[in-house]
């Protein structure tokens, strides 16, 4: 790229954690600006509902909202993803309403490279930065990847172990300090240090988990299930009940390794024939795993109104039925409150408490 | 149950029935396989179906799980296709990719067995080759299968070019125009769509379905309208109206709560025919309250299309 253009700033709608691994691509390997709003907030869900179609599921609202705080903090590009249910027509609605508003920015939408030839995402490229260097951009999409890995795994991590900590704070205090890693990381290397370093935090950190220790399984919608501002930090909260708390559901495990796992659909053919929806094998197999596994519970997360996972609900009673283990639905919209939730969750929380005292 | 060595098949008057009636009852009975078609839907159907169906399903497939209800016991397999996509930015719903496995597991008790047919054009398998497949399953040879499909093809392109051409003429009939912009088994249905219909005919209205059109030029059309659209039908629907809209008098955009795909198309229709000035009116039914409150709305815009278009005539005089 020439020295005197001018370099974009770029934006991405805020999804769960991930964030700082869309910075790093667009820093290290396409040269333009980050833009990262702040983290979501009621009011980032309030500019979505106001302006997003009544009955679309609620992570439109709140992806809207996150575009406007972008272009609040100073983004003039911004791009959003393709994806297989409504996701994949978000895009264009949001860009559609964005103009009518009167914001002006250029806008990247992946779905509208979507055509079957994978080579046409090249030209979405090319749209963020008209001369991209292949070699540099490749580089720094394997050490984003990479990144995200590092993610999951922390998370996943995090959320097993935190409940138990006997220093209040102290795995929060580590894996803020990742996050800050994460978010600053100019290379490789400063990838790995802040990995290896909150791994290292993790393990020497002080836990005490009971035996045998409550765990629970999350399942759900991809957006939601991962986003802790769009569930209300639920996994947060059952750790602090004194749960581990389980995850398969995240972009490692569901893109990046996912088409790996040929032949999922065989694992849950006692349950159904063909593939249910996008993220509907997954979720059914691994509910299905959980309860096979002993765990106490399972809790199946979802945006009102997100078809695939409202059409797999059947399956999950049958599962449950068979297993004897318990399934709690939860369902979020723009409504939904902390209150209400902790009510429901205790009393979760209570009954798996006590089925396990009944079973020993 | 069945006396005969082929099984009955049951097919519930819901969903895409409505779509591929011609293709399917002409296969099975070029087959010489019987079927039994469940009753148009009435209360005692829609209430069976919303107490077999989970609270938060949309109304329409609540109302396919009362067909299927009703067709227990009248037959030895229920028929519930699964299609996924017909390509790139051609694909269904996704309960019509779950329909079969959640027929199976909601009526499980009922040990129902479901017989499928299953189109995944991205992933390889056509309508045809899925069709055959079914005949096969079904115990016929390859080249009967074929047959049964070929007909079946020709006996649904037969109803849809007709239904085309029927609504070709209604845009140049001469009374109050409206664009009924629905899913087909919204518009079919006998218990909600239906009666929606027969209201505005008896106040006098054309009533063009947007879905009854030749498909390919819709399709087309959408594209332009909205690039990135990728629900087949709803691009069918989208791409008729903006084809017509400038032949119509109003648009009524008629949907079941909570449907996914109409939740953001019917927002991007309001959103790019608001310089066309054509009116447009959204309704949405729901199983508690139905059609009860419609005719109210139904008749406010019927009277602001009824001005609207003698104030035009008083222009052109």
């Amino acid at each position: 790229m020439s020295q005197n253009e001018t370099k974009r700033k770029v934006a991405f709608p805020m999804i769960a954690h991930y964030n700082p691994a869309v910075k790093y691509l667009i820093e290290q390997g396409l040269g333009q600006i980050y833009v990262m709003q702040p983290a979501m907030t009621r009011r980032t869900m309030a500019l979505g509902e106001k302006l997003a179609p009544d009955m679309v599921c609620t992570p439109f609202k709140t992806i809207l909202g996150s575009m406007i705080e972008a272009l609040e903090a100073g983004a003039d590009t911004l791009i959003m993803t393709m994806g297989y249910c409504r996701l994949g027509y978000y895009g264009e609605l949001a860009e559609s309403i964005l103009r009518e508003q009167g914001y002006t920015f250029d806008y990247v939408n992946f779905a509208e490279y979507t055509t079957g030839r994978p080579k046409d995402y090249l030209k979405a490229l090319k749209a963020i930065t008209p001369h991209p260097r292949p070699p540099k951009v490749l580089k720094a999409l394997k050490e984003a990847l990479d990144m995200v890995q590092h993610i999951d795994d922390i998370e996943c991590q995090y959320y097993m172990n935190c409940g138990f900590e006997t220093e209040k704070g102290s795995f929060k205090a580590a894996l803020n300090r990742f996050f800050k890693a994460m978010t600053s990381a100019k290379s490789r290397k400063d990838i790995d240090r802040g990995y290896r370093a909150c791994l290292n935090a993790f393990e020497t950190l002080p836990v005490k988990k009971p035996e045998p220790v409550l765990k629970v399984g999350l399942i759900g919608e991809y957006f939601t299930v991962m986003d802790a501002f769009s569930n209300l930090d639920l996994e947060q909260a059952l750790a602090d009940m004194g749960v581990e708390v389980h995850r398969w559901m995240n972009v490692s495990h569901r893109n990046l390794d996912y088409p790996g796992e040929k032949n999922l659909h065989v694992r849950i053919k006692d349950y159904c024939r063909y593939e249910m929806g996008p993220t509907s094998t997954a979720n059914i197999w691994k509910a299905k795993k959980y309860a096979e596994d002993g765990f106490d519970g399972i809790i199946h997360v979802k945006s009102a109104g997100c078809t695939p996972e409202i059409e797999i609900m059947p399956v999950l009673r049958r599962i449950s039925e068979d297993y004897k283990i318990p399934v709690l639905f939860l369902t979020y919209d723009t409504e939904t409150a902390t209150a209400g939730l902790m009510t429901r969750l205790e009393a979760f929380y209570d009954m798996i408490a006590m089925r396990r005292k009944v079973i020993l | 149950m069945a006396t005969s060595q082929k099984p009955v098949v049951g097919i519930p008057r819901a969903l895409l029935y409505h779509r591929y009636a011609a293709l399917w009852q002409t296969y099975f009975k070029s087959l010489g396989v019987e079927t039994v078609v469940s009753a148009p839907t009435d209360r005692v159907i829609a209430e069976a179906g919303a107490r077999a169906a989970g609270d938060e399903m949309c109304l329409s497939l609540k109302v396919y799980l009362g067909h299927v209800a009703s067709l227990i016991g009248k037959c030895d397999c229920i028929f519930v296709p699964r299609i996924v996509d017909f390509g790139i930015r051609r694909v269904m719903c996704t309960t019509f990719e779950g329909l079969p496995d959640i027929v199976a597991n909601v009526f499980r008790d009922e040990h129902l067995k479901v017989l499928s047919y299953n189109v995944n054009v991205q992933g390889g398998l056509g309508e045809k080759e899925a069709m055959i497949a079914l005949g096969r399953e079904l115990g016929f040879s390859r080249k009967a299968a074929k047959k049964a499909y070929k007909a079946g093809f020709a006996a649904q392109k037969a109803a849809d070019d007709a239904a085309a051409a029927k609504a070709e003429k209604q845009y140049k009939a001469k009374g109050l125009k409206i664009i009924l912009g629905a899913h087909r088994y919204v518009t079919e249905d006998a218990y909600y769509g239906r009666p929606v219909i027969q209201y505005l005919k008896e106040k006098g209205a054309e009533v063009i379905l947007a879905d009854a059109v030749e498909r390919k030029s819709a399709r087309r059309a959408a594209r332009q309208f909205s690039p990135t659209m990728k629900w087949e039908v709803s691009r069918e629907i989208a791409g008729s109206i903006a084809m017509h809209e400038h032949l119509a008098d109003g648009i009524i955009l008629m949907s079941v709560y909570p449907c996914a795909l109409d939740s953001m198309v019917d927002d991007m229709i309001v959103r790019k025919l608001k310089d066309s000035g054509v009116p447009i009116l959204t309704l949405t039914m729901d199983a508690q309250s139905g059609t009860a409150g419609l005719e109210t709305r139904l008749e406010s815009f019927l009277d602001i299309l009824t001005l609207r278009r003698r104030a035009k005539q008083e222009v052109k005089a």
